[in-house]
């Protein structure tokens, strides 16, 4: 029999949350597999976002080399500027789900980012982020969809991107039935994905099944302070003390997914656990583009003109105005995303069409940004400027921001206009961060163990190895040993394959978006949790 | 010398909703009046998805931003299949790649 694997991804899981889960009681089965397998912290890649993150997680690529940044891509052209929605087409690594394939396995990938286009694997897809009016042409193969309509209950508002229900994000949550309302959406968006991994499992059983749970990180952003023992108050108030058992019954319901998911597999089967990213808190808001005008590196249109001109752009009202905003003449270098704190350079107009020294420029930008503080501490704001040599290491440097920052707070820059550059926010929130979550247990992985931090890297090397596959040769992480016992690694040695194939995805046909359009997406991006 | 009429181009894009719209929430029949926004409920989100559809089954980009930016600039914002399908026609044969 051919070995078995799970992945089971939870987006943004921390053990800053789950190990206080596991002690209260709430989570008796991840009790349970932490002691019977072994747990290690995951560092995610920088920035830690989701489709970055999971992209190195589903190629064992770096995002330099896999070529995705951020939700969106950023491309400048010589009469316009266009920022568009990345997708499968844009991974330009080969994909674990491929790499099995091309060894005659099957996969079952349900719920994963960046997997719209479905690629033609063995097995059955189900990509996430795809808006549910699309998602019977989204799935593979082609009859699937159906069999899944099928099946009771399925609910493909609920199952799929649906910013009728996800949107009152937007509006802000005040109140506990708002609370309320995400939390239940999130549970039944849970069960439906589970509903749809026991089908699968049970009619069209794969060596590879892996299904990513994307609720934890839309609570954890939304309800951090109900979620973190050290922000929830000690004297709560009902209503939150009602809204933190509802983000606990949101953690039960994923406990018992786990027990079921992991005894359908089998005892020989491995699972894998892991997370694209951490999380904490954020407890204030910087405004990146503010500060890059107040340093002369940006510059607005007159704003209220083009708030006038834009209030009833194509369904998006007021949301339409950030490029509109810019003054592209006298801006030299801007955010165009709340999600990858990155910052792109314009700088031949910034030298009116001379040669620019682009490092000094560089440099120049860094060392304002490292000796930004605080006006009411003097503590500095930005503790780390990436270049993108250093953060984005690969063939697709040149694609990647010039510079991406970290906060002190972990949190995401605000990409809007401000008078005040640095705002305290009215109550924290979660926001990522590097540090993830890995478990492992199964054949041949240690029992009750705790690891020395891995990288997201080694988790496609080590999802191959516990298939018996080779390890391609361009893979940048390696199969963790520590996690094995030592007998174990020594009757499966590591096998190192061919490095895997090129994909095409660069040359892609992926529509840009005009300016509305993209405001639209980064309303839904508010919604899902990149609030600025 | 165009190599697809547009009552091609038109069989498919119905044929494309058709197929999607067995899930929506739309009993009537789309035909080249039925408005995008208005009558099915379309999202900006759901835009560029059927973008990349037609762009998946011609094998080839279009310039939709240029026609999203269009509609921006009207008193409704809004398209109709049949203006959909003659901005695809239009452009199928003018070397937008």
């Amino acid at each position: 029999m051919r070995p078995r694997t799970l992945l089971i991804g939870l987006d943004g899981a921390t053990f800053s949350i789950l190990d206080p889960l596991v002690r209260e009681g709430v989570m008796p089965f991840l009790k349970d597999l932490l002691r019977s397998g072994t747990r290690a912290e995951l560092t995610s890649v920088v920035p830690p976002l989701t489709p970055p993150a999971w992209s190195s997680l589903m190629t064992g690529r770096s995002p330099g080399n896999h070529g995705i940044f951020d939700f969106m891509r950023f491309e400048s052209r010589p009469d316009s500027r266009y920022l568009r929605m990345v997708d499968s087409r844009d991974v330009s690594c080969e994909t674990i789900w491929s790499i099995v394939t091309r060894h005659y396995l099957r996969a079952t990938v349900l719920n994963f980012p960046l997997t719209y286009p479905a690629p033609r694997i063995s097995g059955c897809v189900v990509p996430g982020w795809v808006p549910w009016r699309h998602l019977r042409l989204a799935c593979h193969p082609s009859d699937l969809y159906d069999k899944l309509r099928a099946l009771p209950e399925f609910n493909a508002r609920e199952l799929a991107m649906d910013m009728s229900l996800e949107g009152k994000a937007l509006e802000g949550y005040h109140q506990l039935e708002d609370y309320e309302d995400l939390i239940k959406l999130h549970i039944r968006r849970e069960q439906q994905w589970f509903n749809i991994l026991r089908y699968l499992m049970r009619e069209e059983p794969c060596e590879l099944t892996a299904v990513l749970f994307d609720g934890v990180d839309k609570l954890q952003h939304f309800c951090w302070r109900f979620l973190d023992p050290e922000l929830f108050p000690s004297s709560p108030s009902p209503m939150e003390v009602k809204t933190r058992d509802l983000c606990l019954q949101y953690f039960r319901t994923i406990d018992r997914f786990l027990a079921e998911i992991i005894a359908s597999g089998g005892h020989d089967a491995t699972t894998i656990l892991a997370s694209d990213h951490g999380f904490g808190a954020t407890t204030e808001v910087f405004h990146l583009n503010a500060w890059l005008h107040q340093q002369g590196y940006l510059n607005w249109n007159d704003q209220r003109q083009l708030e006038q001109e834009h209030t009833e752009t194509l369904g998006i009202q007021t949301m339409a105005r950030r490029f509109y905003e810019l003054d592209w003449d006298r801006t030299f270098a801007y955010c165009p995303t709340p999600s990858g704190n990155g910052i792109y350079f314009s700088l031949p107009k910034h030298t009116g069409g001379a040669e620019q020294d682009y490092e000094t420029f560089r440099q120049q930008v860094m060392a304002s940004l490292l000796g930004f503080t605080d006006p009411a501490t003097g503590a500095p704001v930005v503790t780390r400027v990436w270049t993108r040599e250093e953060a984005f290491a690969g063939k697709h440097t040149a694609f990647a921001p010039d510079l991406t920052l970290s906060l002190r707070d972990g949190g995401f820059v605000s990409i809007l206009p401000s008078d005040v550059v640095l705002k305290p926010r009215p109550e924290p929130s979660g926001t990522h961060r590097p540090q993830g979550i890995f478990v492992a247990a199964g054949p041949g992985i240690r029992r009750g163990a705790s690891a020395a931090p891995l990288s997201i890297l080694d988790v496609a090397p080590t999802l191959l190895y516990t298939l018996g596959l080779p390890v391609p040769e361009n893979f940048e992480g390696s199969v963790p040993q520590q996690i094995f016992e030592p007998s174990y690694m020594k009757a499966h040695p590591v096998s190192q394959g061919a490095a895997t194939r090129s994909e095409t995805g660069v040359e892609h046909s992926a529509m840009a978006m005009d300016v509305n359009t993209e405001a639209e997406v980064i309303k839904q991006l508010k919604a899902l949790g990149y609030m600025e | 010398m165009r190599t697809i009429d547009k009552e091609s181009v038109m069989a498919n894009v119905l044929t494309l909703f058709a197929e999607l719209a067995r899930d929506w929430e739309y009993s009537g029949e789309i035909s080249p009046e039925t408005f995008l926004f208005a009558d099915l409920g379309f999202e900006s989100i759901d835009a560029v998805v059927l973008a990349s559809h037609v762009q998946d089954h011609y094998q080839r980009q279009f310039p939709f931003p240029e026609l999203l930016a269009e509609l921006g600039r009207r008193q409704v914002k809004d398209i109709r299949v049949g203006e959909l399908v003659d901005f695809i026609h239009s452009h199928l044969d003018d070397g937008s790649r």
